[in-house]
Parts: C-alpha cells; structure tokens; sequence
C-alpha cells in the first residue's frame, strides 16, 4: 500500500492523460457488456412485472401460443377437481391515437369472476357503476383503466376514449378507474379492462380465449396440479405457471444478449492490449525506479505484486467508469429494444426504470479487473525480472528475443493447425467456438511477426515519401515491437470487429432483400393491423371471398399467422392456401422438392419449416414435428426447408384447413392479394378501401410499403449494431491515441538525441506522423484479414446460436474503405498532440530522461 | 344405564333434526307452485346509503329444487334486456347462464362464482337458487320470535356435496304459516349475509313474503326486493326457459 502511494501514484498523477487513456478499452468493453445486459434485464423485468400485474393471485395459466382455444376449454379447466377458480382472458394492444401515448394493452375478462383472482381496486368509481358488474358487461362500450393513464391523458370517469377495434375508431367509456399498484401499473399504466365477451367482438375474435388464467384448491400443491391438469387437458394446451412467459420472451431476446458479448469480449481484448502496451513501457521507463527498489532490498516478488497491483487498480478504475457509463446507456438501449420488441414480438414492454443487477454489475468489475490483470500480468514479471544493476545503467534494453518470438510464432502455428481442424469438426459448438477462439489468438500472437513483416514491407515506401523521417519512422516501429504490436493488435481488433458486424449487416440486407423480392410478392397485403407484426384484429374467413369478387382482383390468399410455443420457444405458425401460394412465391428451397412439399403440405400430409426454424430447433428433412394444438397434437413430417425469414424463431408453413381443424380457428388476419395485370393498382386500393372501410377495420398494404416495413424493422434491429461499430471505432481511435501517447514519452530520449544531433522541429514532427500513420496501416492491413475470419465465424454464430440466419459471405467492402481515411486520419490526428509535445521538449530535461 | 342414557340422546337428537327436517320440508311443501311469475323491483343501498334501482320479471317453472327460471330485467335502460336463465337440479348446483344483448352473447356462470354478488346486488348467485330439502342437514336450535311471530330457529348445514359458500345457515321459520321470516348465512362462525322476508300475504293460497331483504353485513350494504304482480301457476312454455329462448330477446 505505502509502494503504491509512494512509487505508484507520482507515476500516475505525471501521466494523468495517458494513464486515463490506457482503461478506455475496459472502460468501453465493461460498459457495453452492462449496457446490453442492463438493458436486456430491464426490459425483460418490466415484462415479467406486467405479466406478474396482470396475473393477480393466478398461479398457473392454460394457453395455446398466440392462437388461443375455443371457448369450451374453460368448462373443462373449471370443472377439474384440482381447479378453486379458472376465468378466461384475451388481451390485445390497440392504438389510441391520443399522441405520445404509445399502445393501449387492453385485457378482456369475464367481469362475473375475475375479480376472484385480480383486484381492480377502484378508487375514483362511481359505485352504481363500477361496482355493478351489470352495467359494466351490459354497456359493451365500458373500460377501466389506470389512474397513470388518466394523468396523461387528462382523461377521468366517464370521459370518452377512441380505441381501434375491428369496426375502426370507436368511442368507450371511461366507467372506472384502478388506483396505482399491481394490475393498473401494469404494461406503464396503458392498460385498460373490458369484459372479456365485449372484447371478442371489438378484436373479431370469434368464440375463442387466449388464455384461461387459474388458482388451485387449497391445499393442492400447485405443480402436482400443474401436472395433473397438463395430463387432463392434453399436450395441445400448456399449463404453466404466469412466469414461463417471461422464460419465452427471454428466448427471443437471447440475440441480443449474444451480439452484445461478442462486441464486449472484442472491447475487452482491445482493453487488454492497451494495458499490456502500456505498462510494458511504464516498466521500461521506471525500470532505474525498479533498480533502486531492488538495490534496496525489495523481493522480486514485491516488484511483481506492485505492477500487478497497479494493474489491478487501473482494472477497477476503468471498471467502475465502464459500469456507471453502462447503466446510463442502458436506458437508451432498454428503450430501444422495447420498441423493436414491440415492433416485432407486440409484447414491447418500456422499461420504465432501469435497474442493473448486482450479480451483473459484480461480475462486470470481475471480469475488468481480470482482464487488466491478465494484461498487466507480463509486464509484471518483466519488472520483477529487472536486473538492478543493468536498471541504474542509463540505456535500452527492451528488445524482444528471436527465441521469444520463434516460441510465439510456433504456438499461434499451432492454435492456427487447431482453429483449421476444428474447422472441420465444426457441427460440435463446443469445438466451432474452440477454432474461432484459436483462430482470434493466433492471429494476435503472429501479430508481432506480421507488424515486422509489414513494416519492413513498408519501409521503402516511406522512405521514398520523407528518406530521412520515413526511415526513422519505419526503424522506430522495428526496434519497439511489443510496443508497436500491442497497438496494432489492438487496432486490428477494433477493425476486425467492425467488419464483422458490417459484414454481418450487409449480408443481412442482402439476404432479407432478395428473400423479399422472392416471396413477398403479392401487389396488396390486406391486414386488421396496422403493421403485419401485430395479430390483435382479425377476419372472418368469407372476408377474402368478398375481397377475391372485387373488380380487378386476380387472387387472394387467406392467411392466418399465430405464434405457437413449439419446445418452449414461441414461433410462427403460418396456415395458407399453400398450393396457392405456391404457385406464386419463388422462395429458395434449401432442402426438398419444391413440388412435392407444396403439393403434400397442402393435402395436409406434412409441414414446410423455414431455414432459420431448421437451424435453431435441429431439424432436418423428414424428421417428424410434434405441434401442440387445442385439438390434439399434430404429427407432421418435415417435407421441406425454404428460406424465409417471416419470424426471427423459425416459421412453420401449414395448410389452413389443418389449422383450423386443429385449432378450431377459421379467422384470418392478413390477405395476400394479387391484381389482375394490367389493372391500375391506386385505383384498386382506393376500391378496396372505399368497399370495405367503413364496415371493417381495414389496412391494405402495397408491396412497396410492405418491403419498406421490412427493411425498417431490420434497420431497427441493426440500430444497435451500428452503436457497436461506433464503440469499435471509439475504442480503436482511442487506442491510437493512447500509443502514440505513451510512444513519445517512452521516446522522449530518443526524439532528444535527434533534435541535439541536429534534427529539425518539423523533421521530428513528420517521424511522428508518418509513425502513427504506418501503426495506422499496419492495424488496417492485419484487421481487415482478421475481420474476414471473424466475419466467417461471426456468420456461423449467426446461423447456428442466434437467428438461424443462413447469410452469404459478403465482405463490407464500402466500411472497410470508409475505416481507411477514418482511422488514418484519426491516428494522424492523434499524432498531433504528441508530436508538438515532443519537439517542444526541453532538450536537456528529454536527453536527461530515461 | 350410561349406555341408555347415550341412547336416548342419540334418538332425542335424532328426532329434534327429524323434527327439524320436517319443518323445512313442510315450508318447501306449502310454498310449492307448477309455476312462478312475478315482476320484482330491486333497490341497492349501499354503504354510503346510495340508492340505486333496478327492475325484473321472473318466470320459474317446477319447483322444490327441480325447476328453470328466467330472471330478465327491464328497467334502467342500460341493463334492459340482461337475462340470467337458472336451471336448477335436486342433485347438483344449479346451472346458470347470462344473456347480454348488446353483445348478443350468453356466458355460463361458473360453479365457481356461485359465491360471487349477482351483479351489484346483495345476494349471490347461489342465492338464486332453489335449495332442495335433502342437500342439507338440520337441527333443531329452539324457538325466537321475529317481528312478533313465533318461529323455530333451525340450523341447516349444506352437505359437502352441495359445495356451497356457507359453513351452515340459521332459519327461522314462522310458526302459523311455515314461511321463513330470516336466514343468517354464516361462513366459519361469523354471519355474512342476512335475508329478512316480510309483506307476508297469502297468493293464490301460498302465504308469500312479498319483501326480502338481504344485508351484507361485510360491506354494510342492502338490497331489498319487492315482489310485484306475482302469480303462481301460470301457463309458462317449457322452451322459454332454454338458451335459445334466452338469445331471442323480448
């Protein structure tokens, strides 16, 4: 403690700036793990406190996805012995239209018994009318909703409020109003209670429940009577306790979670190279500090545990910065992957506070000061190795060994012959994430090799631009190579990180693009919703035989889509037409026969499964599926793979009449409508709309729009890919900054000897410059071919762990070439500062230094 | 001489609830009708004494347990045309549904919210069912006047096949003409809910409380019932008392 108040901190307070600069990769590495982590939690925290808000005293729900069940599902539930009280609900997000208030959650229940299992605690009721259930159910137009809402709104009791409904805009009122706490503050307070019948007919959904929330009899342990009902009710319906939801949106939020460690193990290896640079050059620099400490009797390993202390301080430092920076990005990112979720899933849940985890926050700062530690760990022993009396002889003796580096070279030879035989053994995660790890340290430790390499290469080249200053230039880099390649490796790690996710960006939108233009192709869709993501309204099935007899339509294809749980994991159900569709759609088949699987599929004989539902669930080609369904589970096999990329969990392609045989569902919530050639396709639309919006809720979709949609929700989805790149540049902008910083310090004798042999001010200016533009070269040249590797495994991560994404190889060459004048030119003007302080410097006080 | 002693007090005790059984079998007997019809005006008071108005016509046929009703209510406005159709059943709890005009829907009533309030009201919906004689246990407590009239006071306990809400049920029964003056509804030992008969007048040859009252003594609130234009054994179609009746709405 007294060495490091005596010897340490002088040390650090001289060089504050470098000092600060060197924790910036933990720094930012720390702060996107907690960001991403914080956010994800807090997102999926408000969803688990909505769905515990709603749930009331519920202790175990029955559902069936997002289909729901008939209506008979209940008496049955109510009449097994095991159940006290069983009430249906339905739930539906509608828009308000008031501004700013975003979605309205409405939840339908049956007013007779639910309050057995919700309190709706009525504050402000006007008794004869909130407290009489009578009227309630008897006005279909009545809704609760929460005191929050109404201090937004300005809204209160028996005011009027226009929701969305299948009949379109449509007046309720106002005919109670839930205090604070539990199920008013649920979903933000935007949650509104109509009864559950009334809700059937505004959201056309016919005869059905989405799901049947229950409490068990008294003394029943409520998982022998979760078994027990499973076992009465079948394998079709699920009967799961209120918090499995909140495991299921989990699962569709895990990409999240896996894209932020990935980016957050790149910064943390960025953050650990900037430490081992820069402590390796405080140890050369302090190394006459060491020999007195040494010659006075301090053990080697006293030595040792002062650096590693050192480094361990700086660890922490930078980790608690990167924490608090974390938690305040977290709510930006929270918001943000709310409103895709939103978007998307129509489960959005704002995160109305952020609350990072303890455990999480703990282990952040764990794994900070671990990886300066590790980073410091070298240097440490260098310093310990320190020969006292060659430390107190003024002179270099930093130079790495040719055995040091035939060592180095042959252990990344041997991780580079592992990374490539695990290349084939890749179908084992355990060994495809061994070869990417392999593949990420041998390039790091032939890093030194390929710096000298290039530098030689480049030395020509900078001597023919400046003969004096570019030699040097290039000499300088040769003859400090673990500070030289520390730096590199740093920047090329950055690079490597932005091409991957670059990479993976544009093979996105290159392949979301072309599966667009392949199989969304119909001229409308017609849809309840607003967008096609969300499934809250639907159509009665003779609906698309009205819209098929209107003039100039050539076809429609009924469509209804439904989130199913298949193994625990919701995805999508997709009931068409399917000899219909496909006749039209061109979708790439990966694995069947495109005529047979359409021809069996439509007969009803098996399903077609999109790529990205193959990859994540392990299913291939002839494997039978089991799909639970109200009336029984389904068994069909596998008759194809296409792509599709409808749903980020997989699709399941089925023939409607199957659906509904199994659902006992003949709703449709979008149409797939097709012009006859030659029609003008304004008009139509204007048609349809004029035909059937005013009796129906109604959105009719051109495919231009819908493309567009599409596109935006993966402009949405890589939105935080792009802050991710932007992390990367930071960091590697940083990490130039940092170097050049401590390289003119630890050269400060030298660019002395220079300037007193006779050096000009600008010749010592241009070495300078023309240093951090080749560091600059050599990070851009080793980082875009480490980047292509990392866009090779980052594409597989892809494929095989996250989105089941089967993504062409595209290299983002328009990023890579927007990196070249934008890390030149952030090294050279990084070289700025440094290289004024350098031919400032005090000639005597710089030959002095050492 | 214990063992005589023991037996006696078995039969004497045996007897008292015989006693006691036959009572209340005798009241079931003297109110049963072929069939019911009556326009009822209900008032709500609740705790803050708010007053609150509704009005139905009922239409029973059968009686003693094995009979259907319709309970259709005609006035405010907003609630015109709700209709609660019950069929009840000696053997089982009644089955009840709801008819809602405004959203053309019937729904079952749960045997589940049995013990919720019918709507609004102080009376549940088990309340609205006709009690069948043998679904309880009787025994004879004694003899208490209420308004003046002498009345035996007679604790019915449901059996447990019956489920219902209450943990038993104290009667009172007018002694000249074997109508019930009060019933105290007890859950546990406390009494929840207390129903008080008056108007008592002779109908068509049924002595008939023309008044009921029940007081929720947990929520302090009132709902009195009054019994208007009532008729017994009135010429009622058996399909007016089935859910297709129920959705064609008068």
């Amino acid at each position: 403690m007294m060495l490091l108040k005596l010897i340490s901190w002088p040390y650090v307070r001289k060089h504050l700036l470098r000092s600060t600069l060197t924790t910036a990769g933990i720094v930012l590495g720390v702060a996107v793990f907690v960001a991403m982590h914080t956010a994800n939690q807090s997102v999926l925290y408000a969803f688990n406190r909505t769905v515990d808000r709603i749930a009331g005293r519920t202790q175990l729900q029955v559902s069936a996805g997002e289909a729901g069940f008939p209506e008979e599902v209940l008496e049955k539930v109510q009449a097994l012995p095991d159940v006290a009280v069983a009430v249906p609900v339905i739930e539906a997000t509608v828009q308000t239209g008031i501004p700013g208030m975003g979605n309205l959650l409405v939840v339908g229940v049956d007013m007779t018994g639910d309050r057995s299992l919700r309190d709706y605690d009525l504050e402000t009721a006007d008794e004869t009318i909130v407290d009489d259930p009578l009227l309630f159910i008897a006005q279909p137009d009545s809704i609760i909703v929460s005191r929050q809402f109404c201090q937004k709104t300005g809204l209160g009791l028996n005011d009027r409020l226009t929701m969305q409904t299948m009949a379109g805009p449509r007046q309720f009122t106002i005919r109670g109003v839930m205090s604070g706490g539990g199920l008013a503050s649920a979903f933000g307070g935007s949650l509104a209670v109509m009864d559950i019948y009334a809700a059937q007919m505004v959201f056309g959904r016919g005869r059905r429940f989405d799901r049947i929330d229950l409490a068990v009899r008294e003394g029943v342990r409520v998982e022998e009577a979760r078994e027990r009902i499973q076992a009465a009710l079948g394998p079709g319906l699920q009967v799961e306790p209120p918090g499995s939801r909140g495991a299921q949106f989990e699962a569709m939020a895990r990409v999240y979670s896996m894209t932020a460690n990935i980016t957050s193990v790149f910064a943390l290896f960025i953050g650990l190279f900037l430490i081992y640079n820069t402590f390796s050059i405080a140890v050369t620099q302090r190394r006459s500090e060491i020999g007195i400490l040494r010659a006075l009797g301090a053990t080697r390993g006293l030595i040792r545990n002062l650096f590693l202390a050192e480094s361990a301080l700086a660890g922490l430092f930078g980790s608690l910065l990167g924490i608090l920076l974390g938690v305040a990005m977290a709510r930006g990112v929270a918001g943000y992957i709310g409103d895709y979720f939103g978007e998307v899933y129509g489960v959005g849940e704002k995160a109305e506070e952020v609350s990072a985890d303890p455990r999480l926050l703990g282990l952040a700062l764990l794994i900070g000061v671990a990886t300066s530690v590790f980073a410091g760990w070298l240097p440490a022993r260098n310093a310990a190795r320190v020969d006292p009396v060659k430390a107190l002889q003024k002179g270099r003796v930093q130079v790495i060994t040719e055995g040091e580096n035939r060592i180095r070279r042959m252990v990344a030879a041997a991780m580079l012959a592992g990374a490539v035989a695990c290349v084939f053994l890749s179908r084992s995660a355990f060994f495809f994430y061994l070869g990417y790890m392999l593949s990420v340290l041998a390039a790091l430790l032939l890093t030194p090799t390929l710096c000298a390499v290039l530098t030689r290469w480049l030395r020509p080249a900078l001597k023919w631009f400046r003969p004096v200053e570019g030699a040097l230039a290039a000499d300088s880099l040769l003859q400090a190579p673990r500070r030289t390649s520390g730096t590199v490796a740093a920047l090329a790690l950055s690079v490597a990180l932005v091409i991957g996710l670059g990479g993976i960006s544009r093979a996105s939108y290159s392949t979301i693009g072309t599966w667009v233009k392949t199989s969304l192709n119909p001229d409308f869709f017609i849809t309840g919703s607003e967008t096609i993501t969300q499934r809250s309204f639907r159509f009665p099935q003779s609906f698309a035989e009205e819209v098929a007899r209107v003039e100039g339509i050539d076809e429609v294809q009924p469509v209804r889509s439904t989130r199913i749980i298949y193994k625990g994991t919701p995805v999508m159900l997709v009931a068409a037409d399917v000899e219909k569709i496909a006749r039209r759609v061109r979708a790439r088949v990966i694995d069947g026969d495109r005529e047979a699987m359409y021809a069996k599929t439509a007969r009803g004989e098996g399903v077609v499964v999109s790529d990205n539902f193959a990859l994540l669930r392990r299913v291939k080609r002839g494997d039978v599926l089991e799909i639970p369904a109200p009336n029984g589970v389904l068994r069909l096999p596998v008759l194809g793979i296409v792509l599709d990329y409808s749903d980020q969990q997989g699709t399941i392609l089925i023939s409607r009449d199957l659906y509904k045989k199994y659902w006992g569902d003949d709703t449709i919530n979008a149409m797939r409508v097709y012009a006859k050639p030659g029609v003008d396709r304004a008009a139509l639309r204007q048609r349809l709309i004029e035909q059937f919006g005013s009796r129906t809720r109604l959105f009719v979709m051109t495919n231009e729009e819908l493309r567009a949609y599409i596109m935006k929700l993966t402009d949405q989805w890589f939105g935080l890919t792009y802050v991710q790149i932007v992390v990367a540049v930071l960091v590697a902008i940083l990490g130039i900054v940092n170097t050049l910083t401590v390289s003119i310090t630890d050269r400060k004798r030298e660019l002395g000897v220079l300037q007193a042999v006779g050096a000009m001010r600008n010749q010592v200016r241009h070495t300078i410059w023309m240093e951090a533009a080749a560091i600059g070269v050599l990070g851009l040249a080793i980082g875009f071919a480490m980047g292509a590797v990392h866009l090779y495994y980052i594409l597989d991560v892809a494929r095989r762990d996250v989105a089941g994404l089967r993504l062409e190889y595209l290299y983002p060459y328009g990023i890579a070439a927007v990196l070249v004048p934008v890390l030149l030119g952030s090294a050279l003007f990084s070289a700025l500062g440094p290289a004024e302080s350098a031919v400032r410097m005090s000639l005597v006080e710089a030959l002095e230094y050492e | 001489m214990n063992r005589l002693a023991a037996a006696l007090l078995v039969w004497a005790a045996w007897a008292q609830a015989q006693d006691a059984r036959a009572i209340v079998e005798e009241a079931q007997r003297r109110a049963r009708s072929g069939s019911q019809l009556y326009e009822g005006t209900l008032e709500v008071i609740d705790a803050k004494r708010k007053v609150s108005t509704k009005r139905w016509v009922y239409e029973r046929l059968g009686s003693a347990g094995n009979s259907k009703a319709v309970l259709r209510f005609t006035a405010p406005p907003e609630v015109k045309g709700v209709a609660l159709l019950i069929h009840n059943h000696p053997d089982r709890a009644s089955d009840q549904w709801m008819w809602t005009p405004a959203v053309q829907r019937e729904r079952r009533i749960a045997f589940q919210d049995r013990k919720t309030r019918f709507f609004g009201t102080d009376f549940t919906f088990e309340d609205l069912e006709e009690r069948d004689v043998d679904r309880s246990t009787y025994r004879m407590l004694g003899e208490e006047p209420i308004d003046g009239t002498p009345c035996w006071k007679i604790e019915s306990t449901p059996k447990p096949e019956a489920r219902s809400q209450y943990t038993k049920l104290y009667l009172w029964i007018r002694k000249p003409d074997y109508v019930a003056a009060q019933i105290d509804c007890f859950q546990r030992d406390r009494v929840i809910r207390r129903i008080r008969y008056s108007d008592i007048e002779k109908v068509q040859n049924i002595w008939t409380a023309r008044r009921i009252e029940v007081h929720d003594l947990t929520r302090d609130s009132r709902t009195i019932l009054r019994l208007e234009k009532l008729e017994y054994d009135v010429s009622l179609p058996a399909d007016l008392f089935t859910l297709q009746a129920l959705r064609r709405e008068r």
